[in-house]
């Protein structure tokens, strides 16, 4: 495992201004700032955000309530514009881009799995899987082999015709994470998944991640628990809209030292 | 394939809301099923009409002291009324004499409103009593079912005879033969020489309570000012509009008129009154159209405010289908599917309330009601029209949805 790439990491033309890192780098972004305003006055929740993030690296991003994480975590989504600065996500530049190019980033490059599970009550397990399929076009038999085999991943094949007020909280969100990988996207966003899981549930889900990582996925991991923050390689600590810390834990020293 | 994924969403929620759909849908449900029985109706009656008009005699044109537009025209009624003279029995004598082209030229003069009969110990009131020459029977739709009609003879002598209607010959003479009988005609008393056969209802009239009487005993009885009704029979349909043409001339001749002169007159056929009918019938049919499409509006606003609360409710879901890939088309097309799915089932079960309301009324009246098929098509668009585009609103409202903020929402 390399050590964590800070942006003097990034090959040169990004330090340069609008070129594209390069294919290793699937999230770099640039002085990225977020400015919301607040009747007359102008907050701003992020403040010059410079991140590098390579291919199946599994990063957490910590902050408290309030620091710009949940704000970062929506830029990177790509559910959110930034008011100045560059964001690129896998070679491609999206901070300049509108809501339906946004939409086909999101359903392309981004697999999110969310704390509240956000699966769609009245549909099936099988059917939350296919829907990004559903935005991407795929034929119907291709969207149920594919929802199929990636429920059978993660062990919830039997399940495909539960509805989700019918499956545990640690099914649900592995329907979430089934549904989030259905279209090999280039990044895992999971934004607080155990949140909603008690212990046992959150282990579960947790070596799950991991297997994933094993598999070759690259994950982005946004928390506020330090010990769900310890199964990353790399820490990311958001404070005031700014990056305080990106350091290894101490998996990932071990990981770096073996 | 989105647009199946709408579909099926689109009746997933219809479903699983049944009642409050169905409530939403009343409106349109209402509309479209007026329309739609509105237009069969009308076609319905339409099509007994013509069979009945048809059957009021073959080949036969009416002169009249007025036109039908005259009739139907208050403005031109007005100036007919000034203008127009009653059919003399001259006129009809001349009408006998030189119109070559006819088979058979018959008078008529009728009167019903306060007219009395009475037999013995019973009576009738407002019966249509009617001064006829004797060929009128060539003419007629009615046949004799006992005794004759009236004769020649009873022409020229104004004889004090009486063929009656059923209706009459039953109310007057319950239980026993009419023929022969004495009936008094308000205060004249004639003998009764023959009886029709029944001929039924059209729109809850009787046809059966008549009495007719010699022409001349007719205009002794009621006076000579009324104007006569000449019916003229043409021996083949091919020779009705020149004999039309022919009755015409001979009548403006009589009546000396110019050469720049309108009719004062009129000449009144099936066709013409097959199109008096439409044009009453177009009016109702029109009117209840207009009904039906406020109706319609009204049922549009109904889907309209349901789409909205739809909305509202499913915000949530529409941040999980953005955060997911969901263009803004794609919400906006899942929407305004919806809302014409929505519609468009309100206008089937219309249809089909339609096609029961048909099928009840067929069984009930001698109507020969049938589902207009072009109705039916235009209902199903319309009711889907409308759907969509009281959807427009609903539908841009949730697609126009920022994915952060419709996540966060509270459902």
């Amino acid at each position: 495992m390399a050590s964590p790439p800070t942006l003097d990491a990034i090959p040169g033309p990004l330090a340069d201004g609008d070129a594209a890192p390069g294919p290793d780098v699937i999230i770099a972004t640039r002085d990225l700032w977020k400015i919301y305003p607040m009747g007359s006055e102008q907050v701003a929740a992020l403040r010059g955000v410079n991140i590098a993030i390579r291919r199946n690296e599994y990063v957490a991003i910590m902050g408290p309530s309030g620091s710009g994480k949940s704000t970062l975590m929506n830029v990177i989504g790509c559910l959110d514009t930034p008011t100045r600065g560059q964001y690129w996500l896998n070679q491609h530049l999206v901070s300049q881009l509108d809501d339906d190019e946004l939409a086909h980033i999101r359903n392309h490059e981004i697999g999110f799995v969310f704390q509240t599970f956000n699966l769609l009550a009245r549909a099936t397990a099988q059917h939350n899987v296919e829907l990004p399929l559903v935005y991407a076009g795929a034929s119907a038999p291709e969207r149920t082999q594919r929802a199929l085999e990636a429920l059978r991943k993660v062990d919830l094949y039997d399940r495909r015709l539960h509805r989700p007020n019918e499956l545990s909280g640690g099914q649900r969100q592995r329907v979430a994470i089934a549904r989030a990988l259905i279209n090999n996207p280039s990044i895992l966003l999971a934004d607080e998944p155990t949140g909603n899981l008690d212990s046992t549930t959150s282990n579960e889900i947790m070596q799950l991640l991991d297997r994933l990582w094993q598999q070759g996925n690259t994950i982005l991991l946004v928390t506020h628990e330090a010990d769900i923050a310890e199964s990353a390689h790399r820490v990311i600590h958001i404070r005031d809209g700014q990056v305080a810390r990106d350091e290894p834990t101490r998996r990932g020293r071990q990981a770096q030292g073996g | 394939m989105a647009l199946r994924e709408a579909i099926a969403v689109a009746f997933d929620t219809l479903w699983s809301h049944k009642l409050r759909s169905f409530l939403t849908l009343l409106g349109i449900i209402i509309s479209i099923w007026t329309l739609v029985a509105v237009v069969a109706l009308v076609q319905g009656v339409n099509g007994y009409v013509a069979v009945k008009i048809a059957r009021l005699g073959s080949n036969v044109i009416s002169i009249e002291q007025y036109s039908l537009q005259e009739m139907t025209d208050q403005k031109l009624f007005r100036a007919a009324q000034l203008r127009n003279r009653p059919l003399s029995l001259r006129e009809f004598r001349f009408l006998r004499a030189h119109d070559r082209l006819a088979a058979q030229v018959a008078a008529t003069s009728s009167r019903t409103i306060g007219t009395l009969l009475k037999a013995g110990a019973h009576s009738m009131t407002d019966v249509r009593v009617t001064g006829a020459t004797s060929n009128v029977i060539d003419l007629a739709s009615f046949d004799v079912l006992a005794g004759r009609f009236l004769s020649s003879t009873d022409d020229r002598h104004d004889a004090s005879v009486a063929f009656i209607g059923a209706d009459v010959a039953r109310q007057l003479f319950p239980g026993i033969d009419p023929i022969g009988q004495t009936l008094t005609v308000d205060g004249h008393n004639c003998l009764v020489i023959g009886q029709a056969s029944p001929q039924g209802n059209v729109f809850g009239q009787s046809q059966d309570s008549f009495v007719d009487i010699p022409l001349g005993l007719y205009r002794a009885l009621y006076g000579a000012q009324d104007s006569l009704s000449v019916q003229v029979q043409a021996p083949s349909a091919a020779l009705l509009p020149a004999l039309a043409g022919q009755t015409r001339m001979l009548m403006r001749n009589i009546r000396h008129l110019r050469y720049q002169d309108a009719d004062n007159f009129g000449i009144i056929g099936a066709d013409s009154l097959m199109s008096l009918w439409h044009q009453l019938t177009g009016i109702i049919a029109s009117v209840m159209v207009g009904v039906s499409f406020v109706f319609l509006v009204v049922g549009g606003i109904v889907i309209m405010n349901i789409m909205l609360a739809a909305v509202t409710e499913r915000t949530r879901e529409v941040g999980i289908r953005k955060a997911l890939g969901a263009r803004r088309r794609d919400i906006l097309s899942q929407f305004l599917v919806e809302s014409a799915v929505l519609s468009s089932v309100g206008g089937v079960l219309g249809i089909l309330l339609a096609y029961a309301f048909t099928r009840v009324a067929a069984a009930l009246t001698p109507l020969p009601f049938t589902l207009p098929w072009l109705a039916v098509a235009a209902a199903f668009a319309i009711s889907t029209a409308v759907g969509l585009f009281f959807g427009i609103y609903p539908a841009q409202k949730a697609a126009r949805l920022e994915p952060i903020a419709a996540l966060r929402a509270e459902t």
